[in-house]
C-alpha cells in the first residue's frame, strides 16, 4: 500500500503532520501545548478541519482519544507535550494498548541535538512507552515524517488495534523541507493475518455441528471487529448460549433469549455454569484472562472442545490450551463459519435441533435477567443501576470507572448494542470513564454518554470537568458514593477479617458543590426512586451534570469467584433466584 | 535458539530484549550484527524455556513490526559457533601442557606473557564449555563469550 505525497514546498514538520492527521480523516484531537510543541500548536490553531479538545490532564487526553475510539471505531489522537505531558499519558497509553483500542499519540520531545543531555522536560518517551504500545517512533528527520504518520494510523488501526506513539522532536516539527515522496504504509515486518483458514474453518464447523451444548464466548474482539450480527445469527443457527467477557459486554444484546450475560469472576451464575458444562466453547476475540476464567483453570470448560478464534496468533494457547485455533478477524471467520455451517445445514436438510439445550438455555437466560436477590440492605447500588438501566434510552453509551461500580453496571446494566458499553477490562485504571465519556460524546454527540462512577475513581480525573464545561461536552456522571474505594473495602470485609485498611475516604469533598464551582449541573440522590427525576434534570441543564448518588458503604458484588477459586466455586450464590 | 531478521533502527534491539523482561524470559544468548541485506540484521536468541515459552515468544517476537522473520533452529539443522576469549595462568613448568592441549582443541593463541596464555576459540559451544573445563584446572584470570551465532544448514 502506497500513499502518493504531490510535491509541495518548503513545508514545515508541524505543517506535514497535520497534513498527515487530515489524510487519515481525523477530524478531532485530544491534547495539552507544551514547550516542545508550539510550532505544531502554532499550526494547529488555524487548522480549520481538526478541533482541539484541551484537556485539562493528559491522562484525561489519552483515555478521551481511547473513549473516541471505542465509540467510534475511528483511531482517537492525542497530543502532549515532552517530560511531564509524556509520562501523564503513560496511564491512559497502557490502559487502550490493554484493551486493544486504536490510538495514535503524538509527544513533543526537546530538539534532537539535547536528546540525552537531561534538557528541561526531556524524558526518554521512545524506551518508556515501548513496552505499553504496539508501536512507537522517535522521528529524527523531517523527511521522515509522512512515513511514520501515515504508518501510525496503519498499524494502529489494523490487526489486533492497539497504540502507536510519534515522538517529536522541537527542531523536527520547526524544520522546513520540500516533500515529494512515495509512502509505504505497511512496513515489512507487518502482516496482520485477517483472512482465517479454511481448513480450520471446517474443522469448527464438524464440532460445531457434532456438539449438543454449545456456548459461544463473545469478547471485546468481536466488538473490535464489528461482528456482533454474525454472533447472533451463528447463535441462532446453533442454539447457542452466548456469554460474552466485560470487553464483549453488547457484543450481542443482553436481552436475547439465549444471551446469559457476563462471565467471569464477577460475572453471572448462569454464564459461568454455561461455561463449565458446555460441550463445545466457542471463544471469538478474547484471550482467557485471568479475571474469566477464574484461578482455577481446570474448572475452564473442562469437558468442552474449545475452538479459538482471535487476530493475534500470540493469544492461542497463551492462557488456555485450545483444540481448533483459528487466525483471522473475527467477522471474516465468523462469516466463514456461518456459510460452511449452511451449506452443510442444506446437504443434511434442516438444522440439527438441540431443543432440549435450547430450552435450558431460555430458563438460563429467564434466571440471569432477575438472578440476584436485590432487596437486601447491601444492595442499594444493584438497585440503582436497574433503575438507571430502566430509565436510559436503549442506545445510551455507559462508561465506567473501575471496581464496585463498574462491575455493579457491568452486571446489572442491560447493553443493548456494541460500542455502548466503554470500561477499562485489560488495566483496570480507575479515572477512566469520566475522560472516555467525554471521547464517546465528542464521537456521538447526538447520543446520551453516562460514566457510571466511584467517589474513588472519580476524584482522580474529576478536573476534566473544566473540559466538558469549556468546550460544551454534555456528558452525565453517576457516583456511587460510598466513601470507601468499594472493591478493595468488600474484599478487606470478605478475605482480610473486616480490617479497612486504607479504604475509607473519608467525608470530603462535597460532590455536589465540586461540580456547580464547575459550573455543571449537580444533584444528590438518595433513593433509586428519584433517579428518573434526577436524569431529567440533569439532561435538560443542557450542561455536565453530575448525580452524586449515596449508597451503601456494605454494598457488595455478588456473587463472586473468591481469590483462588474457579468457575464452580463462586460465593454469594445464595442471593441468585436459582 | 530462534534466528531473526530485524529492521535496524535505533532501539530495536532495546524494544526485542524489552519483550523478553516483559514476558519474565530469561535470555541466555543473545548475538546482533548486520548481515547480507542491507538495512537489516541478523539476530540470534538462545532461551532456556519450556515448549511453551518458546512458542509465545516466537509469536510475540513475530508481533513486533520491526521483526521481518523469526526462524526457530535446532543444533541439527543449524551449525552454531561462539567465540571464547580466555586468558590462564601459565606457569613455567605447565606451559607446554597447556599449549598442548589447546592445540588439541584448534585454539589459538593471541597473547603470551610470562605468567599468562591468552587464546581464541571458536566453536561449537559444547566443545568450548569443555575448553573451559580443563583451563579452569590451571587457572583461568578471565574469559568472555561472544554469545551464539547460528546459520541454518542447507
Amino acid at each position: 500500500m502506497r500513499i502518493r505525497f504531490r510535491m509541495k514546498k518548503n513545508l514545515s514538520g508541524a505543517e506535514i503532520v497535520l497534513e498527515g492527521l487530515k489524510g487519515e480523516g481525523v477530524e478531532v484531537v485530544f491534547g495539552i501545548p507544551g514547550g516542545a510543541l508550539l510550532d505544531l500548536y502554532n499550526m494547529l490553531y488555524d487548522e480549520e478541519g481538526i478541533r482541539h479538545i484541551l484537556m485539562r490532564h493528559e491522562q484525561c487526553a489519552a483515555h478521551a482519544a481511547d473513549g473516541y475510539a471505542r465509540a467510534s471505531a475511528k483511531t482517537g489522537v492525542c497530543i502532549a507535550t515532552s517530560g511531564p505531558g509524556a509520562t501523564n499519558l503513560v496511564t491512559g497509553l497502557a490502559t487502550a494498548q490493554m484493551d486493544s483500542s486504536p490510538v495514535v499519540a503524538l509527544t513533543g520531545q526537546v530538539p534532537t541535538a539535547a536528546i540525552g543531555s537531561d534538557a528541561f522536560q526531556e524524558t526518554s518517551t521512545f524506551t518508556l512507552t515501548m513496552p505499553i504500545t504496539k508501536h512507537n517512533f522517535l522521528v529524527k528527520r523531517t523527511e521522515d515524517l509522512p512515513k511514520v504518520i501515515h504508518q501510525a494510523f496503519y498499524i494502529a488501526s489494523t490487526g489486533r488495534k492497539g497504540v502507536v506513539l510519534i515522538d517529536l522532536p522541537k527542531d523536527v516539527l520547526a524544520e522546513r523541507v520540500d516533500i515529494d515522496t512515495d509512502v509505504h504504509v505497511k512496513p515489512p515486518g507487518y502482516n496482520p493475518k485477517t483472512e482465517p483458514n479454511i481448513m480450520q474453518i471446517k474443522k469448527a464447523v464438524d464440532v460445531l455441528v457434532a456438539s449438543s451444548e454449545p456456548v459461544i464466548l463473545a469478547g471485546g474482539g468481536v466488538i473490535s471487529a464489528n461482528a456482533s450480527e454474525e454472533v447472533r445469527v451463528l447463535a441462532e443457527m446453533l442454539q447457542a448460549a452466548v456469554v460474552t467477557t466485560l470487553m464483549g459486554k453488547g457484543a450481542i444484546p443482553e436481552d436475547h433469549p439465549l444471551c446469559l450475560g457476563m462471565g467471569g469472576m464477577h460475572g453471572h451464575y448462569p454464564a459461568n455454569k454455561a461455561l463449565s458444562e458446555c460441550d463445545v466453547l466457542l471463544a471469538v476475540g478474547t484471550r482467557f484472562s485471568d479475571r474469566l476464567t477464574g484461578w482455577k483453570t481446570e474448572q475452564f470448560a473442562p469437558d468442552a472442545k474449545i475452538i479459538h478464534i482471535d487476530i493475534d496468533a500470540a493469544e492461542i494457547n497463551k492462557n488456555i490450551q485450545v483444540h481448533i485455533p483459528i487466525v483471522g478477524d473475527a467477522k471474516a471467520a465468523l462469516s466463514a463459519i456461518i456459510r460452511n455451517l449452511e451449506r452443510r445445514l442444506e446437504k443434511s436438510g434442516g438444522t440439527s435441533p438441540r431443543n432440549e439445550w435450547e430450552r435450558r438455555v431460555r430458563e438460563m437466560h429467564r434466571i440471569c435477567e432477575s438472578c440476584i436477590n436485590t432487596d437486601g440492605d447491601d444492595m442499594l447500588s444493584a438497585r440503582m443501576i436497574k433503575e438507571i438501566g430502566r430509565i436510559l434510552k436503549d442506545d445510551t453509551i455507559i462508561t465506567t470507572e473501575v471496581g464496585q461500580c463498574q462491575m455493579f453496571a457491568a452486571h446489572f446494566y442491560m447493553t443493548k448494542k456494541p460500542r455502548n458499553f466503554i470500561s477499562s477490562g485489560g488495566l483496570g485504571t480507575m479515572g477512566f470513564g469520566f475522560p472516555a465519556a467525554i471521547g464517546a460524546k465528542v464521537a456521538c454527540p447526538d447520543r446520551d454518554v453516562v460514566d457510571i462512577a466511584g467517589d474513588g475513581s472519580f476524584l482522580m480525573t474529576c478536573q476534566d470537568l473544566a473540559t466538558c464545561i469549556e468546550n460544551d461536552i454534555q456528558v452525565v456522571v453517576c457516583i456511587f458514593d460510598n466513601r470507601y474505594l468499594g472493591m478493595v473495602r468488600q474484599w478487606q470485609e470478605l478475605f482480610f477479617e473486616r480490617k479497612y485498611a486504607h479504604t475509607h475516604l473519608g467525608v470530603t469533598p462535597d460532590f455536589v458543590k465540586l461540580a456547580e464551582s464547575f459550573g455543571c449541573y449537580a444533584e444528590r440522590v438518595e433513593r433509586p426512586e428519584d433517579l428518573r427525576e434526577a436524569f431529567k434534570n440533569a439532561f435538560e441543564s443542557g450542561k455536565t451534570a453530575v448525580l452524586d448518588l449515596i449508597v451503601g458503604k456494605e454494598d457488595k458484588v455478588l456473587p463472586m469467584i473468591p481469590p483462588g477459586g474457579g468457575l464452580t466455586e463462586m460465593i454469594g450464590v445464595e442471593r441468585c433466584n436459582i | 535458539m530462534i534466528s531473526l531478521l530485524v529492521e535496524d533502527n535505533p532501539g530495536v534491539l532495546a524494544r526485542i530484549s524489552g519483550m523478553f523482561t516483559r514476558r519474565a524470559i530469561n535470555i541466555t544468548s543473545l548475538t546482533v550484527s548486520p548481515c547480507e541485506k542491507p538495512k537489516l540484521s541478523r539476530m540470534t536468541v538462545v532461551i532456556n524455556g519450556s515448549e511453551r515459552e518458546l512458542e509465545q515468544v516466537r509469536k510475540q517476537l513475530n508481533n513486533l513490526i520491526e521483526v521481518i522473520q523469526v526462524r526457530e533452529l535446532s543444533s541439527e539443522d543449524a551449525i552454531v559457533r561462539d567465540l571464547c576469549l580466555l586468558k590462564v595462568s601459565a606457569k613455567k613448568e605447565q606451559r607446554a601442557e597447556i599449549l598442548q592441549l589447546a592445540e588439541s582443541y584448534g585454539a589459538r593463541v593471541l597473547d603470551a606473557t610470562l605468567s599468562t596464555l591468552t587464546f581464541e576459540l571458536a566453536d561449537e559451544p559444547r566443545k568450548i564449555d569443555r575448553f573451559v573445563e580443563i583451563m579452569r584446572h590451571f587457572g583461568i584470570k578471565q574469559l568472555l563469550r561472544s554469545g551464539i551465532c547460528a546459520i541454518a544448514r542447507d
